[in-house]
Order: C-alpha cells, then structure tokens, then sequence
C-alpha cells in the first residue's frame, strides 16, 4: 500500500511529564541563576529534538500490506492478517499498527530487521454485518523516547465481510417450511448414530467439536450424525414470522450454518434474490454473503471510518 | 520479530520488563552522591532501599496497592522530615520530601506507562541534586544518571528486540551525539531570562565552610580536616610560580580580646594608591567557590581591585555583594613591602587592648619592652619565646577568649589562631602597634592545568606588626613552632609529620601510601585539572557572562524574542540535515533499482514501447525489443540486470551491479 502523505507528528502522554519537567528545570534554572541547571535544561531539550528525526526515520521505509481476511460474524472479532515490510536497510523498531475508528487491540511490532517483515493481526469487534473498507490503516512509532509520535496513514481498498449474527431458533425448519401456514414443523436435526468427521464449519455451533481430536494437533473437525444427511431445506426470508428485518437474517443465518453442519443441501429465498438449494462451501458463503449484503450499500462504509478519512 | 498487543495504543497491560528496569535502577543510583551528604542521611537510604525492594518484588508480582497504605507511608516520610530539619521549608526538606516520594512511587509503580514517568522523576532528581551540589564529581554522577535515564527509556521502548546492552546504549550516544551541538548552541546562546523570582534559601548552607569574621581559638582547626575547595588561582603571564610562601589574604581582624579576634562588620573602603614598585606586582585570576559570605582572597596584598569589589581598610578585598556562586575574577598584588603612613586613630587602635588581660601575661610582654625597646628586638623575643616548649596541634583541646595565661604559661600546645591571636595580644601588650590576618597558606600546584587549589584545609592566621623602619610587617608566629609549615600545604606537612613521628598520626599508613603513590597523585590532579575547567568554563558561563559574549558577537541588541526565533531555525536546520543523513544512509538500495527501472520505463513509452502494469520485466524486454529493435541489446541487458537485482538472492557485488544498471538506464534512448 501506498503511504498517502507525509506522516503525521502528535505528542504523547509522556510529551506533557515532558513538559512539566522542562519547565521546572527552566523555573530552577532561572530563578538561581543556576548554569549546572541550565545545562540539564538543555541537554534534555537537544535530546528531546534529536529525538524526533530519529522516530520519523523508525517509518521511514515501513510499509504495510493487508491479506484477505477471513469472513466473520456480528459479535465475533474480525482478524486482519497484515503483513509490516521494512525495506530500509535499518532494524525497525516498536511499530504499532492501528485501524482508526476500531476499538480493538493496537498489535505492536517490537523490531523488525532491514528487509525483513512482521505479520500481525489486527483483531477487533464485528458490530455490524455487510461489506466494510478497511479504510485507511495506520502505522505509528513513538521509538526511541516515546514523547512523541508518528503516524504514517496507508489508504486501503481492501474490504472485509461481517455476516449476520446466528441467532434464534436452532431446530432446522422441516423442508416444507416454504409453505406459509403453519408452525414450522421441526425434526430432531441430529441423530444418535455416529456417522464419521467432516471439517468444522465457520461460525457454526462449537458443540459438536472433536476436542480430542483437536489435543492431538489435528484442525477443528465437527461429529456428524446418521439423522443428519436427508431432506432438501428451503428457507424463505417471508415464512418467517419474525418482525425485525436483522432478527430473520439472524435467524436464517443460524439456519445456514445448522443445515451445513448437517449436510443437508440447503436454499435461500431473499425478496428480490434467490439462491437455488446447494451444499458446501462456496454455497455456503454466497448464502452468507447474499444475507450479509441484504438492504444495505455495497460496500458498506463505517461512518467514523469515513470521517477519519475526510480529515 | 516478536510483536505484542497493547490496548487502545497504551501499555496498560504489559508489566515493566526487567531489562529497562535494571537501567533505571542504575540510572537512579547515580542520582544518590549528592544526597549523601547534604540530606539528613536517612533519606538516601530510604531511596536505595526502595530500590532494593523494587528488584524484590517485581518478579513476585508484589507492589505497593492499597491507597491508604501509601497515605500512611507518605505521611510517615512527610513527619520524619519535620523531625529531622524542623521544618518543611527550604530546599534540603523539599528534596527530601521529593525523594520519599519518588521511593513511593518506584515501589508503587507497575505498569509500563508508569515507566516513563519514573524516567522524568530520575531527570527531576537530577535537576535536585544540581540544587545541593555543582561539583565537578557530583555533575559527572548526576550527567551519567541523564545518559542513564535515556538508555532506560530506550531499553523500554525496544520492546524484546534482540541486546540488552550495547543496542540501546549505542542509540543513547548516537542521540547524545547529535544533541551535543544543540546543546552547545543552546548553552551559549539561549536568553538566561531573569525571572527576579529568586529565593534565597541557600545562604545558611553555604556559609558554614570558610572562616567568619571572628578568629577564636578552634575555629581554624575546625576547618583543617575540611578538603573543600576554597579557591584556585593561576597566575596568567608568568610561567613560574610566585617566590616564597603564598599568603592568600582574606581579612584584617583589628578587634582584640585575648585569643579572640574580631573583623569589622563592615569594613570601611580605603582607595588603593599606588603603594608600590609596579615591577614588584603579581597578576592572579582566582575563582572562587561560593561560600556565602563578602571574602575575597588574593596574594598578599592586593593592589588592585577587582569590579565589584572594595579594598578595605587593612588592604584586602571585600565583595560588595554576597558571593552565591562561583565567581572569577582578576586581581594584581604587590609583593614588596607596602610604604604607608600609620594615622593616630589606625595607631590607637592597633594597640588596643582588652581590659580582662592577665597580670602574668602583661608582665611578660613588659619583659621584653625593658630587655629592648626597639620594636624589631621585642618581636624577634617574643618568637624566641614561642620557640621553646609549644607544640603545634590540631587538636589543642578546648580555649575559651580568657585563657590567654593558660595557653602561654600552661597548656602551650595550639594551633595557628592560638599562636597568631596570642602572639599579636602579646605585642600589642608591648607597645607593638599589631593586627591579625586571616586567609589561607599555600596550596597545592596542579601541573596538568598550572594552578593552585586552594582547601579550606589551608586556612590560616598570621600577624603584622607595624614597624617605623618597614610599615606593617608580616610576622607568622606558627612558623617558629612549626619550621616548615609556610612553605607547605597543610597536608603536605602533616604527612611529613607522620613520618617523623612528630605529629599525631591521623590517617591509616595503608591510605597515606596510597595517597602518596604515584598513579593516585596523577589521577588526582587530572581530576582537579578536569574539574577546575568544569568550574570556569561552564559554571562560570552564566547569565552576564553571557551578555558580554553575545554584545561581543554583536548579537545583544538583537532582542529576546527575534534570538530564540533563530535559534530554533539553526536547530530546526540541524535536525533535517540529520533526518537527511539518516535517511541517506539506511534508504534501501531496492529503491534505487526501482527508480532506475522506473526511469527506462518512461524512456521507453516515450520511444513507443509502453509496458502496461500487468506485465512482468522478462514479457516487456521481449515485446519491447521487438518493438525498438536498434535498442534490443541495452533492453535485454537492463531487464537482465534489473530481475537479478530485484529477485535474485544478494548478489555479491551490488553496489557495481547498481551502478552499471544506473549507467545502462542513463544511456538508454540516447542514440536512435
């Protein structure tokens, strides 16, 4: 990514201590007439100066790339993988990257040697599902005094997808749920019969995990059960008899995932959009996606991100 | 590359880590040599102990938590200072008070934004030991602590990247580096702006080394263990040192009361007529310690006088104001016997006699009256009564000002008050018009800087007598006890003394062979030398030195305001030029080989061959070359070079590489 200006200067905390601390120094000085004082007053101040090419030198050459992030769901963290290059020919040192606007973690990268670089993941809180900018990601050093810093902004195009949170009702609708009337009519969903491991599915229910198999070192795989595998479902954004708009994607959500886990091939009926019953995961992920991207602007622009952006 | 999280960009939930610890730790001790000393002597220890604490508890997790436990124990620090100094004003009971804080808060402190602040609490602590002491020792320790203090924060901010050593003091003198001609420029040139809010609380600690106006019998002998710094002296535009004993005279005390001797309190100006030969004069530029007091010291006796001084009536220098700080001035004395008329009233009250004066003692001094009535006669008797039977002492035991009989006749064991005051009385009693002079004797020569130091250890008391034939007359009556004493410094000829047996042995033999061994002696004096440039050059730059520097550099009518504005343009100046060298100097050579390639990029759309942005170097140098077909070879060899700069593992010669790549891209297009 491309740095979009010359970085930004602001002062720390620690730049007000600083302060206070210069200002006693001159108060004592002065008042005593007292050069040994004068002389630390000064020393501090030239160091304080010296100090700040050098943290503006900390960015220079750093810059950073986003990967592709992983979807996520409303409630859960969104992670984005960023890679920090440092292609200057000096070791880097406590870089932080920070996402304005996002409350999470500011991962802080300790060194990173000349042409070398660190991976980190931005993690922080999904609030709202569709299709978010990254926006602009910053990079910001304070080495080596940490009384001021410096922020060098990246402009990014790349976009992350927030899926509605799966909520409601965990029992699948029998497969004539499209039908209008009637409450839905639910069977058990899952059986007793042990029928065999297939890989975890993103979001869904973490109920049916093989712990074991996870302490052994093995990735996430979900117990599948004989009742599972029969039926074609179909759920209908209008059979339910939800009120809220974000309720029913909630729960057509849960449903996805419950009918993926189940491997039972599944549809999806939105006003204006339809997906034809299918299974595996990319179905699964348009499925989520058509319902993350539902009633809202594509893509969807966080408004405090956008305002950092303005100014 | 290690990386850890930090909430919301603070540092909250990291603990301190150990390595920046054990920096500040060592930053802190050097802050202590000026607290021993000058503070009550808990305080310090308290501080160190606080510090040992520290090391203790943090890898338990321990720290000080509950607030009412800090109360008690700030209240408890805040009650032992009033204890101790009986109040908290002043500036001893404020550091005091400071350095029980600061022991709270390094025992309190835990998370890592707490770091920074005990960094700043380490520069106030240097700022306060700056308060209680200029020496050149304690400066080095308090400076050392700044540097200290910066690798600390350095360390800190390091993070877990590799080297707990050298790294960041590397970076910490690198900075200290490039912020040493910062400093300088600040130094000289930023505005001492007198805020007049000047506090005057240091006059009661400074008084106390040094003589008062009042010569009793002890008060030099107090002073002869103290190895503080009176003054030095070098003699500019002569190479060899003054002939015969150095007399520093200090004050003229013509107030008699048996062993007691008293100086006016205000002595009375007399204007120093050219009383002498001037081929007979010795130039001295002295600087003096601050010792809160009016003296000022010069060869005896000074002839002219030095601005902002006064010559007073017995012809030495009195200040007109306090001396606070350390001064420096340039004084000219005549060696040669002064030609002055004795008035009737001087005459009176040189022999001025006080009535409580033993009849034992008064039938001495008629003894050697009627023996010989010549004044020269009576003075060389009254040595050769000090001759037989006193002995020299240090520690002379207990006088009071009435008990001239008792040390004459009885005890007869002094020091040189004793001898100068008794010998003085004693010719006054006589008809011998006699004063005493206090100031110091000696010193010690520093060959490396060409100067004496003088202690306070040199003190001493001597007399003149007047005679018709000479005026006032040196007479030192301890030179006829103690053989020796006039040409040495007091040290010298104490440890002379210890190795005759002569005196008492006052220090162990182990410590005298080592103060006497060879390497001690040269450390010592390159010390003294280091620390003598220490005081004159920089302490002594203070705010009218300054003026006078900047009116010569034609900068004084320059204002305040319009100086700091330039300045702060030359330091802004400096600045980029170190960014810019930085930057020069860690800028990554793959970006040289961009630009180049970049550069022949354009040269060639210009040409016709336009590489779109999806293409790779190899696919572009194929078309390009069949689109340029003149240019095909320098085509096919810059992208050749350019892949092997780019993606090739470090080839073994970059630099040529980089610079042929450069050459080809430059040449590029040039014929067609």
């Amino acid at each position: 990514m491309k740095a979009r200006k010359l970085p930004l200067i602001y002062p720390t905390a620690g730049f007000a201590g600083l302060l206070f601390v210069l200002g006693a120094m001159w108060y004592a000085a002065s008042s005593q007439n007292n050069t040994a004082v004068y002389l630390l007053l000064f020393a501090l101040t030239a160091v304080f100066l010296v100090s700040i090419p050098h943290t503006l030198i900390n960015l220079a050459g750093v810059t950073v790339t986003l990967e592709s992030a992983q979807p996520t769901f409303v409630g859960q963290e969104v992670s984005l993988p960023l890679e920090v290059m440092n292609d200057s020919r000096a070791t880097r040192h406590g870089i932080e990257v920070a996402l304005p606007g996002s409350d999470g973690e500011h991962p802080r990268i300790d060194y990173i040697p000349a042409r070398k670089a660190a991976r980190v993941t931005l993690r922080f809180p999904a609030r709202q599902r569709g299709e978010h900018n990254v926006g602009t990601l910053c990079l910001t050093s304070a080495y080596p005094l940490g009384f001021i810093r410096f922020l060098k902004k990246f402009a990014s195009s790349r976009t992350y997808i927030v899926y509605p949170k799966p909520e409601g009702d965990v029992r699948l609708p029998s497969s004539f749920m499209h039908r209008r009337e009637g409450n839905p009519l639910t069977e058990p969903g899952e059986g007793d019969d042990f029928a065999g491991l297939r890989e975890y599915v993103h979001g869904e229910s973490q109920r049916h995990i093989d712990w074991r198999a996870v302490a052994r070192g093995q990735p996430l795989m979900t117990k599948q059960f004989a009742a599972e595998a029969e039926g074609v479902l179909y759920f209908d954004f209008f059979a339910l008899r939800l009120v809220e708009v974000e309720e029913k994607l909630s729960q057509l959500t849960l449903w996805i995932i419950e009918a993926e886990r189940a491997r039972r091939p599944y549809g999806l009926r939105l006003p204006g959009n339809e997906i034809p019953p299918a299974i595996g995961q990319p179905h699964f992920h348009e499925c989520l996606r058509t319902l993350s991207l539902f009633q809202v602007e594509t893509p969807h622009t966080d408004p405090i991100l956008s305002s950092v952006r303005r100014a | 590359m290690s990386t850890s999280m930090s909430k919301s960009g603070s540092m909250r939930d990291r603990s301190i880590p150990r390595r920046p610890l054990l920096w500040l730790a060592a930053a802190l001790l050097f802050t202590l040599p000026p607290m021993f000393g000058s503070l009550v002597r808990w305080v310090p220890y308290v501080f160190l102990l606080a510090l040992a604490m520290k090391f203790w508890m943090e890898p338990r997790g321990y720290r000080l938590r509950f607030a009412t436990l800090k109360l008690i124990l700030a209240a408890m620090g805040l009650f032992a200072i009033f204890a101790s100094y009986g109040s908290l004003k002043g500036v001893e009971p404020g550091i005091s008070l400071l350095v029980v804080l600061v022991s709270l808060k390094v025992l309190e402190a835990h998370t890592a934004r707490e770091f920074q602040v005990m960094v700043l609490m380490g520069w106030v602590l240097c700022l306060c030991g700056f308060f209680l002491s200029q020496d050149f020792v304690i400066a080095l320790s308090l400076l050392t602590a700044f540097a200290l203090l910066l690798v600390a924060l350095i360390q800190f901010y390091r993070g877990s990247s590799p080297g707990a050593f050298w790294p960041p003091l590397g970076t910490t003198g690198k900075i200290l580096v490039q912020a040493a001609p910062l400093v300088v420029l600040l130094f000289v040139l930023f505005p001492r702006i007198n805020t007049g809010l000047r506090v005057d609380f240091r006059a009661n600690r400074l008084a106390n080394p040094g003589f008062s106006d009042r010569l009793s019998p002890g008060s030099i002998a107090a002073l002869a263990n103290s190895s503080e710094i009176a003054f030095r002296a070098e003699f500019p535009g002569s190479t060899v040192t003054p002939p015969g004993s150095l007399y520093w005279r200090g004050a003229v005390m013509w107030n008699c009361d048996g062993l007691e001797w008293r100086a006016p309190y205000v002595p009375v100006s007399i204007s120093s007529r050219g009383q002498s030969s001037s081929n007979n004069t010795i130039r001295q530029r002295i600087t003096l310690a601050p010792h809160g007091a009016r003296w000022m010291f010069a060869l005896d006796r000074p002839s002219e006088i030095p601005p902002g001084a006064i010559l007073a009536r017995g012809d030495y220098l009195w200040s007109i104001q306090t001396i606070r700080k350390a001064r420096r001035y340039e004084v000219v004395s005549s060696l040669g016997p002064a030609r002055k008329e004795l008035t009737p009233g001087e005459r009176r009250e040189a022999l001025e006699l006080p009535p409580s004066i033993s009849p034992a003692v008064r039938e001495l001094a008629q003894s050697w009256t009627t023996q010989n009535s010549n004044p020269r006669a009576i003075v060389n008797s009254a040595l050769q009564f000090f001759r037989t039977g006193f002995r020299y002492s240090l520690t002379p035991g207990e006088y009071r000002k009435n008990d001239l009989e008792q040390f004459l006749f009885h005890r007869r064991v002094g020091f040189c008050e004793h001898y100068a005051a008794s010998f003085a009385t004693l010719m006054r009693l006589a008809g011998v018009p006699a004063r005493v002079v206090v100031g110091y004797l000696g010193g010690e020569y520093n060959d490396l800087g060409h100067f004496f130091l003088v202690r306070q250890a040199d003190t001493h008391a001597w007399c003149e007598v007047w005679l018709p034939d000479s005026g006032w007359t040196r007479v030192d009556p301890t030179t006829a006890v103690a053989p020796g004493r006039a040409s040495l410094d007091l040290h010298s000829f104490l440890e002379r003394g210890i190795a005759s047996g002569q005196m008492e042995a006052r220090r162990s033999g182990f410590l005298t062979q080592l103060a006497r061994s060879r390497l001690f002696t040269n450390a010592r004096l390159a010390l003294e030398t280091l620390s003598y440039e220490w005081d004159t050059r920089v302490l002594a730059f203070d705010a009218d030195v300054q003026e006078v520097l900047l009116d010569s550099m034609g900068l004084a009518n320059r204002g305040t305001f319009v100086l700091i504005i330039e300045i702060l343009i030359v330091a802004i100046a400096l600045l980029v030029t170190y960014f810019g060298w930085m930057q020069l100097r860690t800028r990554s050579r793959a970006d040289r080989v961009k630009t180049s390639y970049e550069r022949f990029c354009r040269k060639a759309a210009r040409l016709g061959a336009r590489r779109d942005p999806w293409e790779g170097p190899s696919d572009f140098s194929r078309r390009a070359a069949l689109l340029l077909p003149d240019q095909s070879e320098r085509i096919r060899q810059i992208s050749d070079i350019y892949i092997a700069l780019r993606y090739a593992a470090e080839p073994a010669s970059v630099a040529v590489a980089l610079d042929g790549f450069a050459k080809e891209v430059r040449a590029f297009g040039r014929y067609r």
